[in-house]
């Protein structure tokens, strides 16, 4: 098992995103653990640095948030994806492909040199 | 795109604040006892479950903070808490408070008051269309005194109308007192009489029917009017069918025709009914009239003033060649439509305006000057908030949002000063200051007053903020352990010195007016004003056609008057005196021949009842006065003049050999002179009498009378009394203009009056904040000196040596300030000039007086700091701090 790598700068409103769409909506926390899960605990994320970062997306109007109750009946504010956050998604999604197709491009030919 | 949402967001994040807190606090805690809930599920011990929740979430507070970093914008936020701690920086001050707040609001409600009065006299825009190209056409004689805006004659307004290339339309008007009868309700209406064309020359139009048409302004066309908004709204409720309802107007019937919109009014805003004057096109005014029109003119789009008056004064010239008889020494006079308007009170208004920007100067040298004192006593607080790390600039901000925050408050309380303030203004400015104005605080006004709350703030907070903030840390911290011992001195003495030298100034202007009204108020009037009752009634001629019936009824009425309790005198005259217009023309000495045109005699005409001097206490210098037995048609012509006439036209003869006959009617006889009375000190009293010539009634009959009775008690308590006798004579008739002759002389002088009471109030405050000043700034130093002072009483100075201590310090400052002032004061009081009557701009009683007032003052705010530094217990100071 590796070093824990911290989250990058502004991967983490893609992760949020991605995980959204997959899980639909869900609390703060439930998000917390789910991206270090889907990470396969190799993240290293402060769930503290979850919620300005949910407050971002929030404001920029790609995520909404309701008050709900949780699984144990708690009650907990609950973050789902709108539409122009699907989009949004998508448009990371896509950038995100290209960069790093284009990074491991680089490394491919670094091998051959 | 979502930049600009979140922007938005933000910036409405601006509210809500504690509900957005609570649902933060709420979802955290949602977040820590789910984790918590999770690791108790996986087995751990319940402590062990909270402190890893706690380390998995990272620093609650910097979350919290970034979160609430993002709800609004990052300047509205310092912004607010800045405020938030000015607020709480200056409750925790309330005297320094209270004192800057009142200063502000003192300066602040004056000038906007001032401003409100200035603004709707002189720059509030005129409800005509264009109204910067409409002139005023007067002719003027060049050999009479103050008679370059005279009323002109109808035969040269027709003249200069179809000869002049220069105005776009031209048109005459005059105004009169007219009865007016709908239903039951008669009323006297001011009427003014207008060549129909002048509503399309200032391009307004009615509201409701229509407008004169040519064929109306036509002597002998039937009578319509128009009637004001006013009148509509009162008398008829804004009915629609008031158009076309018959009236009774001066006796005759008359049609409404129109109704002119809200506001609407020339040059006299208590005209509530317009008819065509309808000038005769086939009459020769030159024979039969004299100049009794006001002339207007609207020019031509590109012509200017200048090239007008060149043309008119080439047409003037044309026709003094033309009717030398007529025309001979008068040429003609453009004045600007609104210069107008206000040509006297302008410079009353300039001047009180300059008054209150010199008053607001002292408001804010007062506050700076504090806020100074304020923040040398804060410089530790200052020092240790820099030394955390907080920019200069960012403590500059703070003390100027302080500032504001004393200037909003102080604004905001200057414009209720004012709102309040401009009532009283206006009930007690000169008629020619409120007639043509219709005075409001309004939006307009409150932006003006929040615009210069602002920047007064920015003018009394920024100086000594950026010297506050200049100060050194290291010393700052330093100094403050041991107390400031000095601090900004300089600049506070700066600011004191200024405060009395404008306050000189004030008190200089407050000077001289108030000695001009005590010289206009101790020149004898001529005439007994006290107790005497005044009251104007005009009769139809259509119902009273004979000059006899005319007579007859004002001698009924008389007679009526004089009987009611309380009635000691009473009497009647056409033009009361010092009250505007009266007729006047040219005359004749019997026995010399006719004069060349140009240099005629000319005197003031006035037609009176018997008995009217005696009323009004004008005495009879020689002769007699007019008795019932004159008062009959069928007698000569007998007069009365003025020793002015005496003195100007019949000097080295016996006046009462005399005879004269004036140019008023048709046939003029010779009449002999059988009374001379006293002059009066009308118009202007600073001016020499004019020659006037007295008819009795029966000779020159006038259907317009002023009463006037003379009253054993207060005069207006007979005014309900005397209503009941003219009603009582003929109920068609109406009674108007009921006052006091008392209160119409003095009415003479009210712009002087006015600007004095004003100037004095000015005055008094900044004397007020300029004491304020000066005791802050000694009882500070006084403050800072304790321990020097303790150490000299402890050597053995003797307590009067300490006064002499603190009161030399104020001394040196108020000197310097009142030597500064009095310049000022030398160079500035020449542009009162014209308010002057009796001293000089440079009056040695009032540059004398303003430095010992100003010294009581300085002394009385010097002496409570110097008593006490004096009375302090050596032991005590010593041991201060």
């Amino acid at each position: 098992m590796g070093k824990k790598s911290d989250v990058w700068q502004g991967t983490l409103a893609l992760m949020v995103l991605k995980t959204l769409e997959t899980m639909g909506p869900l609390h703060g926390y439930g998000l917390a653990r789910r991206i270090e899960q889907t990470s396969g605990d190799r993240l290293l994320l402060n769930y503290g640095t979850l919620y300005p970062a949910l407050l971002k997306l929030e404001q920029e109007g790609y995520i909404a948030a309701e008050w709900g109750v949780s699984d144990n009946n708690r009650k907990a504010k609950f973050y789902r994806l709108t539409r122009a956050g699907h989009a949004r998604l998508r448009q990371e999604a896509r950038e995100w492909e290209e960069t790093s197709n284009i990074i491991a491009r680089f490394l491919a030919a670094e091998k051959e040199a | 795109m979502r930049k600009l949402r979140t922007f938005f967001l933000r910036l409405g994040g601006w509210w809500g604040r504690a509900a957005r807190e609570r649902q933060l606090q709420d979802e955290l805690e949602a977040h820590f006892q789910m984790h918590v809930d999770d690791n108790l599920r996986a087995g751990m011990a319940p402590a062990q479950a909270r402190r890893e929740a706690a380390l998995k979430f990272g620093s609650v507070a910097s979350a919290t903070e970034e979160v609430r970093g993002a709800w609004t914008v990052g300047f509205l936020e310092t912004t607010r808490q800045d405020v938030a701690y000015a607020v709480r920086a200056l409750r925790r001050t309330p005297a320094f408070t209270a004192t800057a707040v009142l200063s502000v609001a003192l300066g602040i409600g004056a000038s906007v008051a001032i401003f409100t009065v200035a603004d709707s006299l002189l720059l509030r825009p005129l409800p005509y269309r264009d109204p910067g190209r409409l002139m005023m056409i007067w002719e003027n004689n060049q050999r009479r005194q103050n008679a370059e805006h005279n009323v002109i004659s109808p035969a040269n307004f027709r003249d200069w109308k179809a000869q002049n290339t220069v105005f776009e339309a031209m048109s005459a008007f005059t105004h009169g007192p007219a009865t007016l009868q709908s239903g039951q309700r008669v009323e006297e209406v001011i009427d003014q009489y207008v060549t129909g064309d002048v509503f399309d020359l200032l391009g307004v139009g009615p509201v409701r029917g229509r407008l004169f048409t040519p064929a109306e302004d036509l002597p002998g066309s039937p009578n319509v009017a128009l009637i004001s908004y006013r009148l509509w709204q009162n008398w008829f409720a804004g009915d629609d069918g008031a158009v076309g309802r018959t009236v009774t107007l001066r006796g005759h019937a008359a049609t409404i025709i129109g109704v002119m919109p809200q506001g609407f009014y020339l040059r006299n805003r208590d005209v509530d009914v317009w008819e065509a004057l309808g000038l005769d096109p086939a009459r020769d005014y030159r024979k039969s009239s004299g100049r009794y029109l006001f002339g207007i003119g609207r020019l031509k789009p590109g012509v200017a003033e200048a090239q007008a008056a060149a043309q008119m004064h080439t047409i003037a010239a044309r026709l003094t060649a033309a009717y030398p008889e007529f025309d001979t020494r008068w040429g003609i006079t453009l004045e600007p439509f609104r210069d107008s308007l206000v040509r006297d009170v302008k410079t009353s208004m300039l001047v009180l305006l300059g008054a209150v920007m010199l008053l607001l100067a002292v408001a804010c040298a007062n506050v700076a000057s504090l806020l100074l004192a304020r923040h040398t006593a804060r410089r530790r607080e200052m020092a240790v908030r820099a030394a955390l790390g907080a920019g200069r600039w960012r403590v500059v901000r703070q003390l100027i949002t302080e500032s504001l925050v004393l200037g909003a408050t102080g604004g905001a309380l200057g414009i209720l000063l004012a709102r309040a303030a401009v009532a009283g203004l206006v009930a007690m400015a000169p008629q020619e200051m409120s007639r043509n104005a219709s005075i409001q605080v309004d939006a307009r006004i409150v932006a003006f007053a929040a615009a210069l709350s602002i920047l007064s703030a920015i003018v009394f907070g920024l100086l000594p903020s950026l010297a506050a903030s200049r100060d050194d840390v290291q010393q700052g911290l330093r100094d403050g352990a041991r107390g400031a011992t000095s601090g900004h001195g300089a600049l506070r003495n700066f600011l004191v010195a200024a405060e009395v030298a404008l306050s000189v100034m004030l008190l200089t202007g407050a000077g001289l007016l108030v000695r001009s009204v005590a010289g206009l108020e101790a020149v004898k009037p001529g005439l007994d004003a006290a107790n005497v009752l005044t009251f104007h009634v005009s009769i139809p001629s259509v119902r009273y056609p004979k000059p006899a019936q005319v007579t007859q009824f004002f001698e009924r009425a008389l007679t009526e008057l004089r009987r009611l309790p309380g009635v000691e005198r009473a009497s009647a005259i056409n033009y009361l005196p010092f009250h505007g217009i009266a007729s006047g023309t040219h005359i004749d000495i019997g026995g010399r021949p006719p004069a060349r045109p140009g240099d005629e005699l000319s005197s003031t005409i006035r037609t009176v009842m018997p008995g009217y001097f005696h009323t009004m206490g004008i005495p009879l210098v020689s002769g007699r006065d007019f008795t019932d037995a004159d008062n009959v048609e069928t007698t000569p012509y007998r007069f009365i003049v003025n020793q002015a006439f005496v003195a100007q036209y019949l000097a080295g003869q016996d006046p009462l050999r005399a005879t004269v006959s004036a140019h008023m009617q048709l046939t003029n006889p010779f009449g002999e002179i059988v009374g001379i009375t006293g002059d009066l000190r009308e118009g202007s009293v600073d001016q020499v009498p004019r020659p006037t010539i007295y008819y009795v009634q029966s000779h020159m009959a006038s259907t317009s009378m002023v009463f006037v009775l003379r009253t054993a008690g207060a005069p207006l308590t007979l005014a309900e009394p005397a209503r009941r006798v003219i009603r009582g004579l003929d109920p068609d008739l109406a009674v108007a203009d009921i006052d006091t002759m008392d209160r119409i002389v003095r009415e003479t002088f009210a712009r002087q009056r006015f600007s004095a009471f004003l100037l004095t109030g000015f005055s008094a405050v900044a004397l007020l904040l300029a004491g304020i000043g000066i005791y802050g700034v000694l009882a500070y130093s006084v403050t800072q000196r304790t321990r020097e002072f303790g150490v000299r009483v402890a050597l053995g100075a003797a307590p009067g040596k300490i006064v002499a201590l603190v009161l030399g310090k104020g001394a040196r400052l108020v000197l310097a300030g009142i030597a500064a002032g009095l310049a000022s004061a030398m160079a500035l009081t020449g542009l009162l000039k014209s308010l002057l009557f009796g001293v000089g701009p440079h009056d040695v009683v009032t540059l004398a007086g303003v430095p010992l007032i100003l010294g009581a003052v300085a002394l009385l705010a010097s002496w409570l700091p110097a008593r006490r530094a004096a009375r302090m217990p050596p032991v005590d100071a010593l041991r201060a701090e």
